[in-house]
Formats: structure tokens, sequence, C-alpha cells
């Protein structure tokens, strides 16, 4: 077993994890943060993508000894008490989900894009988006949500 | 804020409750192991290990499942076929008993206090397969000599439907001036909804009653099948399902994971659950599609349509999966069709078994594969015989006069008006444009095509009699409406609260809705065959009536008066006023009894017929075979739209899911082994962002024509977007290359298969 320290979404967590336990599992399954989702078993779809350090992070492509030290925002974590985050926001004015499976996944991805590409281009979104899988929504409102977060950022 | 959909507030938040997101004290985990040959016998197996290894608490074989009294899994349909014979169905076992049949088959079930000693544990288990010949497509399965999936089956034919007049359809063909035939297949698909499997399950001694947590599309057919299966009264399952991530199709009735985690937790006495992976999903999710269609069209020297008729065959895979064999009887029959004025039909549909995964409804099911089928019929025959594409459509159109029309396939279209709906789509997409935008493109050296589908379906009518909804009203005033189909991303908690709400003419934020809840024992249908806004939505608002005719004798007498009349949520009546809640909340009963305005409502409504003309405009690049689709436009006759954004999002994600099966999904299977070959994100190509057009050149365009046979005129939108797309990509993908002489191509068209297929054009031309 492996000692541990990180701080999620705000609040310090110490715990003891199997070296072979990964990030997500950790997440899910001990601190049951349920809204970081697994959709698949091979890195492919994002559901699981989750704030490390500032920087997006498929969970389910770490373990969780790795993340000792490290600051983690999980969707949980994005709104401000009430007030949502503006890609959150963006989501539900764009109707950019439906079974909203996909959907946390897709959010913390996407508000990395916005870090990186404050205006981002359509081209710069897609490519942002390319490690997330959607079933439903053919990403065409997806990528309007993107479009209107960098819109309520700006604002 | 206030969220576009009232469920979207806990989905953004991370808040949403999957069926893997739900817990019990003391839950063990279990873990399948599946089987990795498609066609043994099973000499022996051996859990010793497994069971000795730490954590392990039980490993279930089929012995316990028999043990325990559990039946075959529900599938099949008890149509006859021309001799009166039923169709040939082999026993569904939970786990495999001394044979599997199929890559990915359940073999054991281990539980182990967690998921890693659970996995760990399966890898233990000892199986001594002997193995077998497999087949794993149609063809080689209806071959002479072919191996038998199942031994008491012969030539793996299952049933062979017939439908239609086949004498009369004959001697049209026999009079025809021209006749053409086309060969589609729909190739095998894997549903890929985001959400895999997964269930808990717990049994409490003391009541005898089990509850479920395992996603579904509504209350009864789980329930139904679950009992049939373990003998267990539907009654005594608490099926609890709150969000659930995507279904199309699958999730309509239980797995057998469901089946054993309810059997350990008898056995162990204890919370089970099992948390599927996408490995899961691949092997072990009922399968779509998996089907060819073969039709010919019999045409006079005008153009004017005589006679279709069809030969399909249909792959159920190594068993009748619960709506399989509907797919291949009823849905690929009823309409053959489609938008046309046809004097004949004539359809025969053989159902084979192969040792694949079992195949089930999947978006459509049946109805975008026959929409495929007689387009692309129709744009042949206009190829082959020398008719502009659009007139020979126009031609042979039922016309809005002619309605209602009874088809020779038998069903009766209510309504419609296709001529209008393809000029709409004509207009909106700058059909007569083309030649100009096409020359741009070969100036670019690309390829270009533009292509059409005039598509109908039938939405359905639904399994289950009627749809029952209730209301129930509480102490505070609070109204909570009910309903027994189960959503999936639809969005149905806001379009039936609004549907509701608007009767009552008070803000939908006033209403609560439940999905179904097992407290309520009504009859209604689960989601599926695009019927849910249109039957349970007008369930709806005769609730909402009837809660108000409930309300009208005690807002009179409230206000002391003999007539009431009702407004905006408020009763008005001598110069006062009082709100429903208010009401609602002076009468309610004191012991929190029944509220006097609780109310049921029920309503059978039949099928509707969902149609629209969908038109794609395609660029290729003749040196890598990639396809840019440019341009697409959707106008469709959906009836009335009840939620213009919801029912956006619904075509999208349709016309999303062709687009997938045009260019790239394929689940594959190796022809001598028997594995499947794509049975990972890895291998499986899913559509990903920027593939389909963006909303700028993505026209969905409402041409609705409402329909009376429901009370909102709705005619569903769910499957419409495959009906629409996989017809319209592929005449385009043809307008393009037809020039540079490739005359035929199947679905999936990768860039390596469209690559392949112009440079061997290439290559005969010289």
């Amino acid at each position: 077993m492996n000692k541990i320290e990180f701080t999620i979404n705000g609040k310090k967590v110490a715990t003891q994890v199997e070296g072979r336990t990964l990030l997500v599992n950790l997440i899910r399954d001990e601190l049951k943060l349920t809204g970081t989702h697994v959709g698949c078993d091979t890195s492919q779809c994002g559901c699981c993508t989750i704030h490390l350090d500032g920087k997006s992070v498929k969970s389910c492509a770490m373990l969780a000894a790795q993340a000792d030290g490290a600051n983690i925002v999980t969707i949980e974590g994005m709104a401000d008490g009430d007030k949502l985050h503006p890609v959150q926001q963006a989501f539900t004015e764009c109707h950019g989900l439906q079974c909203g499976f996909c959907t946390p996944g897709m959010i913390m991805t996407a508000a990395s894009i916005l870090k990186d590409h404050p205006q981002p281009t359509e081209e710069q979104i897609v490519k942002g988006l390319e490690g997330n899988l959607c079933r439903c929504t053919g990403y065409i409102n997806i990528i309007k949500s993107v479009h209107r977060a960098a819109e309520l950022m700006k604002a | 804020m206030q969220p576009s959909r009232r469920e979207d507030l806990r989905l953004i938040a991370g808040h949403g409750r999957y069926s893997s997101d739900w817990n019990l004290p003391n839950q063990l985990h279990a873990s399948v192991l599946r089987s990795t040959h498609a066609a043994a016998r099973i000499a022996r197996i051996d859990t010793a290990p497994a069971l000795a290894a730490p954590g392990v608490k039980a490993v279930l074989t089929h012995l316990d499942v028999e043990r325990a009294g559990y039946k075959s899994i529900v599938g099949g349909v008890a149509t006859k076929d021309k001799n009166g014979e039923l169709m040939k169905k082999p026993f569904y076992p939970i786990l495999a008993t001394d044979r599997v049949c199929h890559v990915g088959q359940a073999v054991a079930f281990v539980v182990a206090e967690t998921p890693e000693q659970a996995q760990d544990a399966v890898d233990l288990i000892e199986v001594e397969y002997e193995e077998s010949p497999a087949i794993v497509t149609f063809a080689d399965a209806r071959a002479p000599g072919a191996p038998a999936v199942h031994a008491d089956i012969p030539g793996n034919l299952s049933f062979v439907h017939e439908h239609g007049d086949e004498a009369k359809t004959a001697a049209a063909f026999a009079g025809a001036k021209f006749v053409t035939k086309v060969r589609v297949d729909s190739q095998r698909l894997i549903c890929n909804p985001m959400e895999p499997r997964a269930c808990l399950a717990s049994f409490d001694a003391a009541t005898g009653r089990y509850l479920l947590h395992a996603a579904s599309q509504g209350l009864i057919a789980p329930r139904v099948h679950l009992q049939q299966i373990t003998g267990v009264p539907a009654t005594d399952i608490d099926l609890i399902v709150e969000d659930v991530g995507g279904s199309f199709g699958i999730r309509s009735s239980p797995y057998p994971e469901y089946m054993l985690s309810m059997l350990a937790s008898k056995t162990l006495g204890v919370p089970v659950k099992w948390t599927g992976s996408r490995t899961d999903t691949f092997l072990s999710d009922y399968h779509g599609r998996a089907l060819s269609l073969t039709g010919e069209v019999a045409l006079d020297d005008k153009g004017n349509i005589l006679a279709f008729r069809w030969e399909d065959e249909i792959d159920l895979g190594a068993y009748a999966g619960p709506f399989g064999a509907f797919i291949g009887t009823q849905n690929v029959s009823i309409m053959c069709g489609g938008v046309y004025r046809v004097p004949s039909v004539f359809v025969r549909s053989c159902l084979a078994y192969t040792n694949t995964t079992p195949v089930s409804s999947y978006r459509g099911a049946g109805r975008p594969d026959i929409a495929y089928a007689i387009e692309r019929l129709i744009d042949q025959a206009a190829q082959e015989h020398g008719f502009d594409n659009l007139e020979l459509r126009r031609r042979n159109f039922i016309t809005p006069a002619e309605m209602p029309h009874t088809t020779a396939a038998g069903q009766t279209y209510d309504c419609g008006d296709f001529p209008a709906v393809l000029e709409h789509a004509l207009k909106t997409v700058d059909w007569s444009g083309f030649p100009a935008r096409r020359t741009q493109s070969e100036k670019r050296g690309k390829l270009r095509g533009i292509g059409l589908a005039s598509y109908i379906e039938a939405a359905a009518a639904g399994a289950q009699p009627k749809d029952q909804t209730a209301a129930r009203v509480a102490a505070d005033g609070t109204i909570t409406i009910y309903c027994m189909a189960g959503g999936s991303g639809q969005g149905h908690e806001t379009t039936f609260v609004s549907v509701f709400a608007g009767v009552l003419d008070v803000a939908p934020d006033a209403i609560q809705y439940r999905a179904s809840d097992p407290a309520f024992a009504m009859i209604g249908n689960g989601t599926g065959g695009s019927r849910t806004a249109a039957g349970q939505g007008s369930s709806f608002t005769l609730l909402a009536q009837a809660l108000l005719a409930k309300a009208r004798p005690h807002a009179a007498k409230a206000l002391g008066v003999a007539e009431v009349s009702y407004a905006k949520g408020v009763f008005s009546g001598g110069g006062k006023s009082i709100t429903l809640k208010d009401l609602a909340r002076q009468v309610a009963p004191a012991d929190a009894g029944t509220h006097p305005f609780d109310s049921e409502a029920e309503g059978s409504y039949g099928a509707t017929y969902p149609n629209g003309c969908h038109i794609a405009e395609i660029e290729i690049d003749p040196d890598t075979g990639v396809t840019d689709l440019l341009r697409y436009v959707a106008v469709d006759d959906l009836g009335n739209i009840l939620q213009p954004m919801i029912v956006e999002g619904q075509v999208h994600g349709g016309v999303a899911q062709g687009w997938g099966q045009m260019f790239g999904e394929h689940a594959v299977y190796d022809r001598e082994s028997g594995q499947f070959l794509t049975a990972s994100f890895m291998d499986y190509p899913m559509p990903r962002a920027g593939w389909l057009p963006n909303s700028g050149h993505f026209d969905r365009v409402p041409h609705p024509v409402p329909t009376k046979k429901n009370l909102l005129g709705a005619k569903g939108v769910g499957e419409s977007g495959c009906s629409g797309s996989l017809p319209a990509l592929m005449n385009a993908m043809m307008h393009a290359v037809r020039p540079a002489g490739v005359k035929e191509l199947q679905m999936p068209v990768t860039p390596a298969v469209l690559w392949r297929a112009l440079r061997d054009a290439r290559a005969k031309a010289a």
C-alpha cells in the first residue's frame, strides 16, 4: 500500500492506495465523487477527464499513487457554490448534452481547451475534443457549447 | 440560472446517478468469465482455484443457475411461417452450459470483496474447451454443409418470414419494362452507449424482495423478462433507475449479469454489484443491424413503380436476442414500400444463427435498413434506366390527396406531404447550384457528390396495450407525475413536465417528474420506437385534464360559487380566486392519505409515420480516400414538435450514428476463428468531434404535418436521423464516385475502402 496526500476540489485528502489502483477508481469508489465516469478501458473515451495541477488528464490512465501531492479538480468542483462554471452554463444553454454520461469529461476538457485558447477556432476545439467520445449529440452542440463558453468567459 | 432542460443541472454538475454510481453497505463485487472461443464444447470447468483466491465469496456456473431454476433468456417472435411453424429457438442460457456459441458468452460469475479480487479470480478459473468450427456470417451459416451453431437447428435456419403477395408481385415483374436490383449490407454494429452496463442487486430475506439498480428503457419489459427467467414475481423486484447513459434500443431487457447478481445476493445474503467494462459492452451487449437486403423494383415505361420484391438475410447471432427476430420479421417488412405508391410488394426474410453475439434493436431496428435499401434502389433504377432521380420520386410519391393511404405492405399512412418535403429540402440545399459546386471541387482535384433520401418509418404503437400516467399531489400542493417509460438522454423530464404544465397553464417548476417508479404498478411502454413523446406525452395531456376536472368542484366550493373559470393556474369565480397550488394545500388530507386531486390517465395510440428528405453533399480526396461531409440538410415531417431544441439534438445524434455506420463502424469477426476483431474503441471507429458538419452547414428544418393519431400531433424523432442519413450519404457517395468508374460500394466506406475502389476503377479503365 502507498500513502498519498493530495487536494481535491479544495479539500485535503490523505489515504492509502494499492499500487495498481487507478486514480479514477480512487475518485469514484473511495472518495465517492461519482461525477467522474468510466466509459472505456483503453483511455479512448475521456469520460474520466479531470484537472490535475491545472491540466486535463484522463484519470483512468494514471495510477492513484501518481497523484501524490497533486491538486485535483473534478466536475463536482467546477461550480462556485450555486454559480455554474461558464462551461457548465454553456453546455446547458446550447444543449451540449443528452444522456449526460460523457458530459463531465467533455466539460473538463472544454475548460482546458479554453485555458489554452481563450478564443478558440473551430479547429482548436475539434482537436481539443479528439479524446472525448459522445454517442448522443453528434458533437454539433458540444462544439457550439465551447464557443459559447468562450463568449461567456470573455464577458 | 435556468437550465435548458430540467435534467441538465445535475448532469453538468456531476450529480447524475447512473447504474455504477449506486452503492450499498457490505456490497460484494462481481466479475464475469467470458468465452474465448466462438464455438466449443466445455469439457471441464474447475472453479476451485478461483474459490481459494483472496476475498472470493462465490463462483457461479451454469450448475448454480440450473439449481435456482432460472430459465432461458427471453427473445424471439411468436409469428408463424407459411407452414404454420414457429421460429426455431435454442435455449439461451444465462451462463454457458456444456458449450459456448460465441466469443464473450458468459461462462462463470465470480463474487469477491473487491472488484480487483473478482477480476483476478476470473483468471484462475480453469476451463477446458474443445473447439469446433465456427461460422460468423449469414452466408457461411447457410452454405451447404455449414457447421451447426445449434445441433438441432438444420442449416442454422431459424425462421423464414414472408410478407406481401408473392404471385401478384411476380406478375408485376413479368410485365415490367424496367427492373433494377440492388443488394445492400447493413453491417453489424456495436451500439456503444457511453455508459457501460452495470448493476447492483440486493435481496431482502425478510420480505423476499429484490432491489435492483440497472439501466433500462422502462419498467415493464425488464421486470416481466426477469420474472420469466428467474421466477421471481415482477412485483417483488424493485427496479430503480435514475440516469441512464444512452440506450439506443439495447437496454430494453435484462442481461445475464442482472439475474446473476440477484442470485448471488440471495445466496450470499449481501448486495452484489457488477460493473461492466467497455470490453464487456463490445462482447456482450446485444449487437445491432447485421443484415443484408436485396431489393428489386419493377417499373413501367414511364417510370411508374409496379412492385418491390425483397430477399433479406438476417443474422441473429448465436441466440434469439430480445428483439433480434422482430427486426428481421416485422420491421424490415412493414415499411418496404417507403413513401411510394407501390401496387404490390413481397418480402422474404431468412433469419439464421451464427457464432456471434446476439443481435437486438439498435436505433431504428430495421427501419433505417429498409429506408436505406429503398432509396438506394430508387437512385440506382433512375441511373440504370435513364430517369431523373428527382422525377422518378415525384412520379411515384403517395400524395397528400391520397391520404390516408394503405400500402401494399399493410400500413395505413394517415398523413404526410412527401412531395412538399422533397421540394423544401431541394431548395434548402440549393440542389440546382450543385453542378457549379462540383466544378469548383474538380478544379481542386476533388470528387463531389450530392445525394438525397425520401425516407419514412413507422414510429411504434408500442408492445403494451396502453400508456398509463399518474399524478400524486403532496400536502404542500406539489404535483409529481409518473409514467413507465425510461429516459436515457431524450429529455423526458423536460418534455413531459412541459406538456403537463402546459395544460395546467402553470410554470414547469411547480411539477416534479418520476419515471419508472416500481411503486406504481401501471401499464406503459418503455422508451423505444420513437414513440414516447407521442404516446406518454398524450397520456400526460389527459392526466392534466383529469386533475383539473377533479380540482374544479373543490375550487367552486372554496370560492363559494357554482361555476369557476380557470386560467394560468388560478381558479376564479364570484370576484374571488385561488391558485391550484393553494387549493391543493387546503384540501390535502390531514393524515397524508390519498389527495383528492390524485389522478390517473391512460390512452392507446397507434403508429405514426415520421418522414423526411435528407440531403448530403460530400467531397472526396481521391488521393487519400477521405470523405468530407460538407453540407447536410434534414427536412423532417416529425409532426408537431414539442421541444425544438431536444428534437434538433435527436436529429443530430441520429445522423451522427448514420455517419458512423456509413464511414467507419463495423463489428468484424474473423471468418476462420470466429474471434471478434474490433472489440475496443482502439479498433472500432466511433464518430468524433468535427466529423459532422458544424451547425452552420447542418440545416435541420421542420416541415410538420401533424398527425391526428395522438393528442399532441407528434410523430416521433428518435430514429429518423438514421433512416434519413444512411441512404442520403450513400447516394451522395455513389453520385461522387460513379463518374470515376466505381459501380458499387457497401458500408462502411472507410478511406481505405474508397481509396482501393477508386484505384481499382482507374486500373480497369486504363
